[in-house]
């Protein structure tokens, strides 16, 4: 078996520890035999999205954003649209969260173009959501209890047919309003957890190597890790929240 | 309706043809100033624009800077007194504030400061006014540089004082002046070197006024506290915009920290190390300042000395490197303890010596070397210095621990972080060592750039690595990032009590490096002083 990810713009998105969860998902699966192929997609190339299990998109800074749309909208944003619609596993975090959304609607109303890959939409606000938080994975998303770091200070609202990834158990999650915390569209996960997401919640990164896996071949049985360390840091922080 | 001003960073109530209300001390004094104010500029700050020294010439005030230029002289007297008072008051209470905090065996270093800006809110400007002072801003190396600057101070004689403990905030800075001056506000010493955080730089260059500032770089860097490094760009150049005769020590290598020079109207001289002393040519995996700053457009490079420092170019719009005045053009001699550096100063060659390893350090020396030689320090009394330089306070510290000492390297972003394990890679014995990760304020709270930091690094140093100790608040986070870097686990384990972790550490066999986050070196200094000797942090 093998998984190929495609992990896109880490020129750019990559300003939380997002190498972090693509760290992870690789060592993950060699620990458990599992190829691993990961394709670095920069601003400025291109790749097939048909040719990868799975798409990463990380978080960014304000500055690079105006170049990132001019790449994304010379044609990436069309086939990430597709290859969401074919199920491919995506997983998104902060800003790459919010990019696969309609749009982005600035607090004095300039309105930003996005994917539009997920029904979402996210509207800036003079408040910044930042923090340790902690929120319950939703049962079709593998139902674990997940921590991480929050730092944004866009407001994000689902659309019907999206459902929220989690529910916000400690924290802000997408909006600071209605306990909503990231979005699962197909096989979509959308976050705004950093932190890194994936070595500190092992069960929901076993999850998505799953949906994706099974994607692919069909079904997937996973090998258990031992997971001390990650458990400890888990439950560390999950204590203090 | 005229315009709000402030008067000596007051509030004025509110202003008529010819007076000035000021509240000092629960009263408003009325302050009759001939001064026509139709040439007040919005939101004029009259404080800034008092350009006379109130010590040396209390009798005469002139005020300048409005639309016309129209000084006029106010009546002296109660301007300059309730001003003085303010000063005498805001002093005392700092001392005393500052005597009782070490009657209770703490710092001291920024409480006093904090209390005594309340009393006098332009109490640092009257302070630093008559103090030739050099102020160190930027990411990494802020207080390397500043010990530098120090030895070659001390070296060329020069009587002077500086904010050593790290309490680099405008209360730390405060509390230092006025330790420094008399009660009335004289200054006691003729220079200061001053380390300046740069988020608070903002607001300290205006007060300050420096004949000096170097911008050491700009990384990523506690993005919960800073955010992007863009703002803490525009913090540092709001800052230098209030102080246009300052003369600018910029890396001319760091992309983001030079662009300071194209829109401010200071002096600039730049340093750098030149493609003739760099190793690589590639560009770098992880970079903070990957598109130009003007133009957006993705930078090129001739050569890379670590992180986004090198030889850069915009393709596009021509934004290039400066040309260095002070130029590191070969590093001829790389130890554990020391590196020598050829270095161009204005023209002239000198082999210099700098007592500490790693290539950061070299910038570090580069920088204090040219803001030294601005500060009127000969070039070669400077260079002598940076060879005789000892550092401390957890930057390379030595530390009389175990069979091979050890050595304390502070950790605070993936830019410092992956300098301190290239300097690992370099030496060639084999070591333990202890990273230590909290995530308090000081720290940062966010602690996800452990990730962007290359710990992988240490898989290419795996014969030489005999032990990896985690601790801290968030050793457990750690132990994951060990963990996935490729730490073997029989060599892994962690330690939250620093006492039985210098136990540990103190029966290693081999050299121990410990590399710590802020508030952890704070607290493992505490430990390690009490068995090892050293000083406390404020001396």
């Amino acid at each position: 078996m093998e998984l190929k990810i495609c992990h896109m713009y880490p020129d750019v998105l990559n300003l939380y520890g997002d190498r972090g969860n693509m760290i992870c998902l690789r060592r993950r699966l060699e620990w458990r035999g599992i190829g691993c192929e990961i394709k670095r997609l920069p601003i400025g190339e291109t790749a097939s999205l048909a040719d990868y299990d799975m798409v990463f998109i990380g978080g960014g800074q304000d500055f690079e954003q105006q170049v990132l749309l001019e790449d994304l909208h010379r044609g990436k944003d069309a086939e990430i649209r597709a290859a969401v619609e074919d199920g491919k596993t995506f997983l998104t975090i902060c800003g790459g969260y919010q990019m696969l959304g309609n749009y982005y609607e600035t607090h004095d109303g300039v309105r930003c173009d996005f994917i539009g890959a997920v029904d979402l939409y996210t509207v800036g606000s003079d408040t910044r959501m930042i923090g340790n938080y902690k929120y319950r994975c939703l049962p079709e998303s593998g139902g674990s209890v997940v921590v991480g770091f929050e730092n944004h200070s866009g407001k994000t609202y689902l659309g019907r047919g999206v459902s929220p990834l989690g529910q916000v158990l400690s924290g802000f999650g997408n909006n600071g309003e209605d306990k909503t915390e990231g979005a699962r569209y197909k096989n979509v996960f959308g976050t705004y957890s950093h932190g890194p997401l994936l070595p500190k919640n092992p069960e929901l990164c076993d999850y998505i190597i799953k949906t994706a896996l099974t994607r692919k071949y069909g079904s997937a049985e996973l090998a258990p890790l031992s997971d001390g360390a990650e458990e400890l840091a888990h439950e560390t922080m999950a204590d203090k929240l | 309706m005229l315009p709000p001003v402030n008067v000596y960073g007051k509030k004025v109530l509110n202003v008529s043809s010819d007076t000035i209300n000021i509240p000092v001390f629960f009263r408003t004094f009325n302050i009759k100033m001939t001064i026509n104010v139709s040439h007040i500029l919005p939101d004029a700050n009259i404080w800034s624009d008092v350009a006379c020294p109130l010590q040396t010439r209390p009798s005469y005030v002139k005020i300048t800077n409005y639309a016309e230029r129209k000084s006029a002289g106010p009546e002296p007297g109660i301007f300059e007194v309730a001003m003085s008072i303010s000063v005498f008051f805001a002093c005392l209470l700092c001392r005393l504030l500052r005597g009782a905090a070490r009657l209770l065996h703490r710092g001291g270093t920024a409480m006093p400061g904090r209390f005594a800006l309340k009393l006098c809110p332009g109490l640092l400007r009257v302070l630093a006014r008559n103090v030739q002072t050099v102020a160190i801003t930027g990411t990494n190396g802020k207080t390397t540089s500043a010990r530098m600057v120090e030895e070659a101070f001390n070296e060329a004689g020069l009587d002077y004082f500086a904010n050593r403990s790290g309490a680099n905030l405008i209360s730390g800075i405060t509390t230092e002046f006025v330790l420094n001056s008399t009660l009335t506000g004289k200054p006691r010493k003729k220079y200061a070197v001053i380390e300046c955080d740069e988020a608070a730089a903002r607001r300290v260059f205006g007060e300050l006024r420096p004949k000096v500032a170097v911008v050491t770089n700009l990384f990523r860097d506690q993005l919960d506290r800073y955010g992007e490094v863009t703002h803490t760009l525009e913090n540092i150049r709001e800052g230098l915009k209030k102080t246009p005769d300052t003369v600018l020590c910029l890396n001319a290598d760091c992309s983001l920290t030079s662009s300071l020079s194209l829109d401010l109207p200071n002096r600039c001289v730049f340093y750098g190390i030149d493609g003739t002393a760099a190793k690589s040519r590639t560009k770098p995996e992880i970079s903070d300042a990957t598109h130009c700053i003007r133009c957006k457009t993705e930078y090129e490079y001739e050569y890379v000395t670590y992180g986004h420092l090198g030889g850069f170019y915009c393709p596009k719009c021509g934004y290039a490197r400066h040309r260095a005045d002070v130029a590191v053009t070969d590093i001829v001699e790389h130890t554990a303890d020391r590196s020598t550096a050829v270095m161009d100063v204005h023209g002239v060659r000198k082999v210099v010596t700098v007592n500490l390893p790693a290539v950061y350090n070299i910038y570090n020396a580069a920088g204090a070397l040219t803001a030294a030689v601005e500060m009127g320090v000969p070039a070669d009394t400077a260079a002598a210095a940076l060879g005789a330089f000892k550092c401390g306070f957890g930057r390379m510290e030595k530390f009389d621990l175990g069979a091979g000492g050890a050595r304390m390297m502070l950790i605070k972003n993936p830019a410092g972080c992956n300098q301190v394990l290239d300097f690992l890679r370099e030496i060639s014995d084999s070591f333990t060592l202890a990273v230590c990760l909290n995530d308090r304020s000081a720290d940062g709270t966010d602690i996800s750039w452990i990730w962007d930091a290359d710990f992988e690094k240490l898989r290419d140093m795996d014969r030489r690595v005999k032990k990896v100790i985690v601790s801290g608040d968030r050793a457990a986070d750690m132990l994951v990032r060990m963990k996935y870097a490729g730490v073997p686990e029989e060599k892994l384990s962690m330690e939250t009590d620093y006492e039985k972790l210098l136990d540990e550490l103190a029966r290693r066999q081999e050299p121990v490096f410990i590399m710590p986050t802020y508030t952890a070196m704070l607290e493992l200094r505490e430990h390690l002083i009490k068995r090892c000797g050293g000083a406390e942090f404020w001396e």
